[in-house]
């Protein structure tokens, strides 16, 4: 029995200790939950606790100090629905951030959404979020349904509907390929000029390519692995297609073996982002110089997507704590309806962003504006410029 | 007080009632936030796969590594059972409990032949073969994981928030560690004991070795599967390949290690402390490897028996020495 | 006969470890089994209790039934225990329940009521436990019962191990060097209980021991085995004096002093 009670009293004690960390009124909480495991994930954090910091040395929310609470979900959705939970209930914070992966914000939301707390996403993209109709999530990044055409429309906007498809039996390169031909069909009625599945790991792509060039095409789409891809692109030039046709690629282009590999024949292959440090608005070469600075990084999308949310979250926080009444349910309820009311935030990555009231993907997807981001020069040391960015409707890809 | 230890061991089952209706009381008088349903009901899915691995593990000795391939089946015949049958957990849980137990029975094939780092590394991969190939079937909805898994309804009641699901959580606990004790304080469990300290002997005094690895094996198993299918519909019902890796694996290990490996409270007492202890430690992300690596290296080299080992070590010495009168020194 | 082997064989390699060894023990008989070290005398305990898979064309029966091929838990549970000669206690077990354990196949109960934990089961756990403690008592050790077995000495895991395979309440038992290493006060006592357990549980026993005073005082038959093969066989009288096995054994024709003294050891 003596067991037991030591059992028992162990258990009961380390539940009165969680009892301790009551919540202290008064300070405006916000809560963080997001992948925190390499050394880049630790500075995303930095980055954030850096922020934080800056406001509270700068006077806080209207004189209110903010309490950050981070906590690491290491991209699992049993941490991130603890923390989620955690934070709601027990931190009481009245608005949480994250997190990266879609698998662990999908959980959250319904988490969030029942204990009645805004959440806004830093990175994941995952268009099944904003479909839950919740009304306390907000994304800051571009959604996957945008992502999705985001090719498919720009290639139609800027260099013609004539396109040639060569594409491997990859799913993810299949899935590119048909998602692209089927939104010219429904979008502009036209068909490809050609489509050719050629064969795994493919090494020749030249019999392709000359019956592609025989069809006079605005834009060649390679959609490969990266290899493929690489093939698939130098051939085109050795067959003699012209460079005045557009070369497209599925989203492996971002990757840099891609331009290495590719040599010249990677200029004018684009691919959509939400940040590119090559941005040349003074802004963005800004936050580059910044961040290379304080981090020793040069800083991807994860960054810039987390200094757009905290930018435009200060203001939002400082018109909501104005309606503050001290009761936490309807602060955060405050705290919700003002981040709602951000319209056209224009950041560092793509966008403007604007939210609205309703919990639909249309309100809540409020970046619907990729990069794209094009390579100016190949090999080793291959350059990028940002190509353009495209706007889509805010029911597009549903 | 002699005589009310006299009565629990003569009605165990009289123990397991006292406990429960001290557990459903606990909420009401201590809790003060929903986060802390979530994390007891948590504390009672650790339990449950610790209390099972001590079985195979600590009581068997069978080093196994590939445990979380089997809670990751458990979860995933609840979810699949929801999403393709609409089943809730009252058939969910049986169905794990049955199909992971199946599980266990390949795992223990190993075991006939291979030994300590051998085994550990076949059912490491094992559990690895599980997870990749949930991971790689759309079957499973691997990207983005099963969703809405759906809470018990009782009497109308939806068990859907954090604070009421620990009342299911609890009891399936408490169940299942009822069938560990009595199995462990068996004749069962010492032949377990026995083959796991020499098979060769145990075998001499008429105990099939063979059997008794194949049995922990299934029995820990089923406890792994019935703790994935509590999981899996523990609010908000969400699972997804990344939960099941090496990492957690290490985890539920460190339960058991750090709880007593062998010892009857061992797996309990471990999942308790360590899940409190990580949860404490949530904000210090950035060390909590490191503090959950070293709690192992020291309770192994200070504390090889862990907290259960330590507890029982006290008693036993005192009780001996009052007997040969050692204490009069 | 209770034990009867017939053209027992093993070879390891090209090792023949035993070698056609036939051998037959009556119910009630206590019997010495001497030889040099490597003569194959473990052996055929590992062979007849299972341990070893005889080589084909051997035969092995107990108690009437064929356990040539049976696995070692099935001849365990016919009823014939054994002890090692490294011991192999079950360090980390308490010392009750290494005793305990050998009562494995005599339990009551099944496997489905251990995992009900029905209340019978406790009832009957508390009845083996009692008839446990007492056989603990019968080798003394009745006080160390809950402390861990690796704590015990020497002497007391010699006698863990004798009751551990007495807890099964086996129709043979065969003892691999019970004495081995005990102090001669030591030696005598674990005889003496050695003989009430006897007396007591009706056992017959299988003695391999190097100390061949404890084989001449205790043994009523003898047998000898060299190189694997059995070489001679009688009663210890018969034995001291067989030319065979003072070659093999001994060495050389001792006179009685010599006798005298090897024999004390
Ligand atoms: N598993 C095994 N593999 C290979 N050889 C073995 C094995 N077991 C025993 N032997 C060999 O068989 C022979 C007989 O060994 P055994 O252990 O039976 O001798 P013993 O008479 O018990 O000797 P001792 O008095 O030293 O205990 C030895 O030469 C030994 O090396
Ligand atoms: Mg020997």
């Amino acid at each position: 029995m003596k067991k037991i009670n030591i059992i028992f009293s162990s258990l009961l004690l380390a539940v009165s200790l969680l009892v301790t960390s009551v919540a202290q009124a008064k300070d405006i909480k916000i809560g963080v939950s997001f992948r925190m495991l390499s050394d880049v994930g630790y500075k995303h954090g930095e980055l954030i606790q850096d922020t934080v910091a800056e406001w509270n040395s700068s006077g806080g929310i209207n004189g209110k100090k903010v309490d950050l609470i981070l906590y690491n979900d290491e991209c699992k959705s049993e941490k991130g629905v603890a923390n989620a939970t955690k934070l709601a209930y027990q931190d009481n914070v009245h608005v949480i951030i994250g997190s990266s992966c879609s698998s662990v914000t999908l959980p959250m939301v319904p988490v969030i959404t029942k204990a009645k707390v805004p959440q806004i996403i830093p990175h994941s993209t995952s268009s099944k979020i904003t479909l839950t109709g919740s009304e306390w999530i907000f994304r800051v990044p571009v959604s996957s349904r945008f992502y999705k055409i985001v090719q498919a429309k720009f290639t139609a906007e800027n260099a013609g509907t004539k396109i040639a498809h060569i594409y491997v039996p990859d799913q993810a390169s299949m899935d590119f390929s048909k998602s692209m031909i089927a939104y010219v069909k429904d979008e502009y009625g036209v068909d490809p000029v050609y489509e050719a599945q050629a064969g795994e790991k493919e090494t020749d792509f030249r019999s392709y390519l000359l019956k592609a060039k025989a069809t006079n095409p605005d834009a060649l789409v390679c959609s490969g692995l990266v290899d493929e891809t690489v093939r698939c692109l130098v051939q085109s030039y050795e067959v003699g297609i012209p460079k005045s046709v557009a070369r497209v690629a599925n989203s492996v282009a971002s990757k840099v073996e891609v331009p290495t590999n590719a040599g010249k024949a990677a200029v004018g292959v684009s691919y959509a982002a939400a940040f590119a440090a090559s941005d040349t608005r003074p802004i963005a070469k800004d936050f580059v110089k910044h961040i290379k600075k304080r981090y020793g990084v040069v800083p991807g999308h994860d960054f810039s997507q987390m200094e757009d949310l905290l930018t435009m979250l200060k203001p939002a926080l400082e018109k909501a704590e104005k309606g503050f009444s001290g009761d936490l349910a309807s602060d955060r309820k405050a705290v919700r309806d003002s981040i709602a009311g951000i319209t056209n935030f224009t950041g560092l990555a793509s966008g403007p962003i604007s939210f609205c009231a309703a919990g639909s993907p249309e309100c809540r997807d409020g970046n619907r504006t990729p990069v794209m981001i094009e390579y100016t020069k190949g090999g080793k040391n291959w350059k990028t410029k940002v190509a353009g960015t495209v706007t889509f409707n805010a029911s597009a890809g549903l | 007080m002699d005589k009310f230890k006299e009565i629990i061991r003569q009605y165990p089952f009289l123990g397991f009632v006292i406990a429960f209706i001290i557990l459903m009381l606990v909420p009401s008088v201590f809790f003060t936030d929903l986060y802390q349903s979530h994390l007891a009901s948590l504390i009672c899915i650790n339990i449950i796969v610790a209390a099972g691995l001590n079985i195979v593990k600590g009581f068997c000795g069978q080093v196994t590594v590939g445990h979380v391939g089997i809670y990751a089946v458990g979860s995933y015949t609840a979810g699949c059972m929801f999403l393709y049958l609409g089943s809730g957990l009252w058939l969910t849980l049986p169905a794990a409990i049955l199909i992971a137990g199946l599980f266990g029975m390949a795992f223990a094939i190993p075991s006939f032949r291979l030994e300590g780092p051998y085994l550990a590394l076949a059912t490491l991969g094992g559990g690895e073969a599980i997870r990749l190939f949930i991971e790689n079937g759309d079957f499973f909805m691997s990207t983005y994981g099963i969703s809405n898994i759906p809470q018990p309804i009782i009497f109308g009641v939806p068990f859907d928030t954090p604070d009421k699901y620990y009342y299911i959580a609890m009891p399936i606990m408490l169940i299942a560690i009822y069938f560990s004790f009595s199995v462990l304080r068996s004749s069962v469990g010492r032949a377990f004991m026995a083959v796991r300290e020499d098979p060769i002997s145990a075998a001499a005094s008429g105990i099939n070795v063979k059997k008794h690895k194949m049995l922990a094996f299934v029995l820990s198993a089923m406890f792994a599967g019935g703790a994935g299918a509590v999981y899996a519909h523990l609010p908000p019902g969400y699972i997804h390949p990344n939960n099941y890796t090496v990492i957690e694996m290490v985890t539920f290990l460190a339960m058991v290690v750090f709880g007593g490996l062998g010892h009857i409270w061992g797996g309990i007492i471990g999942a308790i402390i360590i899940t409190i202890v990580y949860d404490l430690t949530r904000p210090l992300y950035e060390y909590q490897l490191f503090i959950f690596g070293l709690t192992i290296v020291l309770t192994i080299l200070f504390m090889p028996k862990g907290i259960g080992g330590f507890i029982d070590k006290y008693f036993i010495d005192r009780r001996f020495k009052t007997k040969t009168g050692a204490a009069s020194k | 006969m209770l034990l009867k082997t017939k053209k027992l064989m093993k070879a390891f390699g090209g090792l023949k470890a035993i070698n056609k060894v036939d051998f037959e023990l009556p119910a009630n008989e206590i019997r010495g089994i001497i030889g040099p070290n490597g003569s194959g005398k473990s052996t055929f305990f590992n062979l007849v209790s299972g341990v070893y898979e005889p080589d084909p064309g051997s035969y092995i029966e107990f108690d009437g039934k064929d356990i040539t091929n049976e696995p070692p838990h099935k001849v365990g549970e016919l009823g014939l225990a054994r002890t090692f000669q490294l011991l192999r206690l079950y360090q980390d077990m308490s010392v009750i329940n290494n005793v305990m354990s050998g009562y494995h196949t005599l339990v009551p109960y099944s496997f489905i009521d251990a995992v009900t934990g029905r209340k019978k089961i406790w009832d009957q756990e508390k009845n083996i436990k009692e008839e446990m403690m007492e056989l603990l008592s019968f080798v003394g050790l009745a006080d160390y019962a809950e402390l861990n077995a690796s704590e015990l000495s020497g002497g007391q895991r010699r006698l863990l191990v004798l009751a551990r395979a007495i807890a099964g309440k086996p129709k043979l038992l065969m003892l691999d060097e019970p004495a081995a290493g005990l102090s001669p006060v030591n030696v005598d006592n674990l005889m003496k209980i050695l003989m009430r357990l006897k007396e007591k549980y009706g056992l017959t026993l299988i003695i391999i021991e190097h100390i061949l005073k404890v084989v001449m005082d205790t043994c009523s038959k003898v047998t000898v085995l060299d190189h694997g093969e059995k070489i001679a066989e009688g009663t210890p009288t018969q034995i001291k004096d067989d030319n065979a096995v003072i070659e093999a054994y001994l060495g050389k024709k001792m006179d009685d002093e010599e006798m005298r003294k090897a024999l004390a050891v």
